[in-house]
């Protein structure tokens, strides 16, 4: 099995995982979380890799949620309705794990709702407990350096997650980034269906030394946030059908000079 | 420096790290440190430390020098060369002529040998059978890395790593969070490099310098001084006014 193409749903997938002879056998997670979302963007990114974390992890849902600025927070893609619920509820509560991830820079386990022990979040974890919710994981998504949202993993059962659960959905966390950039990305100039979208090669041009330094350049020279230069970078090379680090280069030489709002 | 023994610089070297150790230190500027002591004590002229991230890439994270052309080199090899197959195996692999590999490295070994090296070495940056990243050397002449030098080499990135993971066990769980942290750390610097380029008009090469020097001088993290710059409009005013000011004396 090399991952799915587009004619193979997920969920016709899902069966197949669940079976003795689970589909990671041979596969990397990371791999096929990669495949999931290759050739789309934006949301249907998002919810493509929200469903393909709820086939391959031991987790019964998934959602992505922006905790960037006010204006966007919120969640952008999940494995279905009842994940888009569970997230939502700790924007509506304002407090639960993704949010605590977000701020504490760190993964959040939680491996028990119902433990009295657990009584981080007062109005989430009953709530949640009343979605037949026991267990949660959240993992930071990273932009630009910063903190912007986080992965959110829901299970019915209680327990922790196995090592290779953990390091598939910390691997989720990392290429979670590119859907929440093209999200970010106001004018939504990347947010369309892309069939050359490659989140591989997206992911090794945004992690270049000379994408961070010219990142760093934009945030003096329009007075944005990083993930706001990194996104203007990004639209940029869009537009001119240029790489991220063609545009970069061209930055730090001075050879191009983004327009300020 | 060439009169002393080099068992006592090598010595010398590990409890200086190992002293910043057991002080509040930052990840970035250690792990710089710690490529260029590598150079000094080996028969080396560059060396880059690359850790895996959650995708299994290598990325930079510290290197001796922060030219563009060596950077580059070290970016590149995360894609092919001795340190993809490092990381891979988990076992040192010492190149002693980089010509005869043109055909398994074609775009490594051009940049290598353009940049001036003609050797290059891989050692294993390794904890509890993970692997978690990579030391790339580069030597300047042909020859294989040896025994003593592989041993100071892999002594001081498992200084590394004790520093990457403080006193946790490895696992997935306690591995990959501090590695993406160290990335992250990096990632800031390099705009923080940026931003200063554009401030203050300076090479990115002399921003890591005024960075790294402001950082010392004020007892302050490497990374928090690039955090700040990038993200608290509040202390930005003040810190580029004390970086113009170092950049001046620098001139």
């Amino acid at each position: 099995m090399e991952g799915w193409g587009d004619d193979v749903p997920a969920e016709t997938l899902g069966q197949f995982c669940r079976g003795p002879n689970p589909v990671r056998l041979n596969v990397a997670i990371h791999e096929q979380l990669l495949t999931a979302v290759d050739g789309r963007r934006g949301v249907e990114a998002a919810d493509r890799l929200c469903e393909a974390c709820v086939v391959l992890l031991d987790i019964d849902a998934a959602a992505i949620s922006l905790v960037f600025d006010d204006a966007s927070s919120g969640t952008l893609g999940s494995s279905g309705a009842p994940a888009r619920i569970y997230d939502e509820l700790q924007f509506t509560l304002g407090e639960g794990p993704c949010l605590e991830s977000v701020r504490a820079r760190i993964p959040v386990l939680v491996v028990d709702l119902a433990d009295p022990e657990e009584a981080r979040w007062p109005a989430y974890g009953p709530a949640m407990l009343g979605h037949q919710i026991r267990g949660v994981t959240a993992i930071p998504i990273v932009v630009a350096g910063e903190f912007v949202g986080a992965l959110d993993l829901f299970r019915a059962r209680p327990g922790s997650l196995l090592d290779d659960d953990l390091a598939g959905a910390i691997a989720a966390a990392e290429i979670a980034g590119v859907p929440v950039l093209d999200l970010m990305d106001g004018d939504l100039r990347a947010a369309v269906a892309d069939p050359n979208s490659n989140a591989w090669a997206e992911l090794n041009a945004l992690t270049r030394a000379e994408v961070s330094q010219a990142t760093g350049m934009l945030v003096a020279q329009l007075a944005v946030e990083p993930a706001e230069a990194l996104v203007r970078l990004r639209a940029h090379a869009y537009t001119t059908g240029r790489s991220a680090t063609d545009v970069a280069r061209d930055i730090l030489e001075r050879r191009l000079k983004l327009e300020g709002d | 420096m060439s009169e002393t023994p080099r068992e006592t610089r090598v010595l010398n070297a590990v409890v200086e790290i190992v002293d910043s150790l057991l002080d509040d230190f930052d990840v970035v500027d250690l792990l710089t440190g710690l490529t260029e002591r590598c150079a000094e004590l080996l028969d080396i002229k560059a060396a880059g430390l690359l850790l895996g991230d959650p995708l299994h890439r290598l990325r930079l994270v510290a290197a001796t020098s922060e030219d563009a052309r060596e950077l580059e080199l070290f970016q590149l090899q995360a894609d092919e060369g001795p340190c993809v197959d490092c990381y891979a195996t988990g076992q040192p692999v010492s190149v002693a002529d980089i010509q005869p590999t043109i055909e398994r490295w074609p775009r490594f070994v051009p940049a290598a040998a353009g940049a001036g090296f003609a050797s290059v070495h891989a050692v294993p940056m390794r904890a509890a059978g993970i692997v978690l990243g990579t030391l790339g050397l580069f030597g300047a002449s042909r020859g294989e890395l040896n025994e003593a030098d592989l041993l100071v080499g892999q002594t001081l990135t498992h200084i590394a790593c004790v520093a990457l993971l403080q006193e946790h066990p490895p696992t997935p769980l306690t591995v990959m969070p501090p590695l993406r942290s160290a990335l992250t750390s990096r990632v800031i610097v390099e705009q923080a490099k940026g931003f200063l380029r554009e401030m203050l008009g300076v090479s990115v090469e002399e921003a890591f310098n005024l960075l790294r020097i402001y950082a010392r001088e004020n007892g302050e993290h490497l990374t928090d001084v690039a955090r700040r710059l990038m993200t608290d409009r509040y202390s930005r005013p003040m810190l580029v006014a004390a970086l113009a000011e170092l950049a001046e004396g620098r001139v």
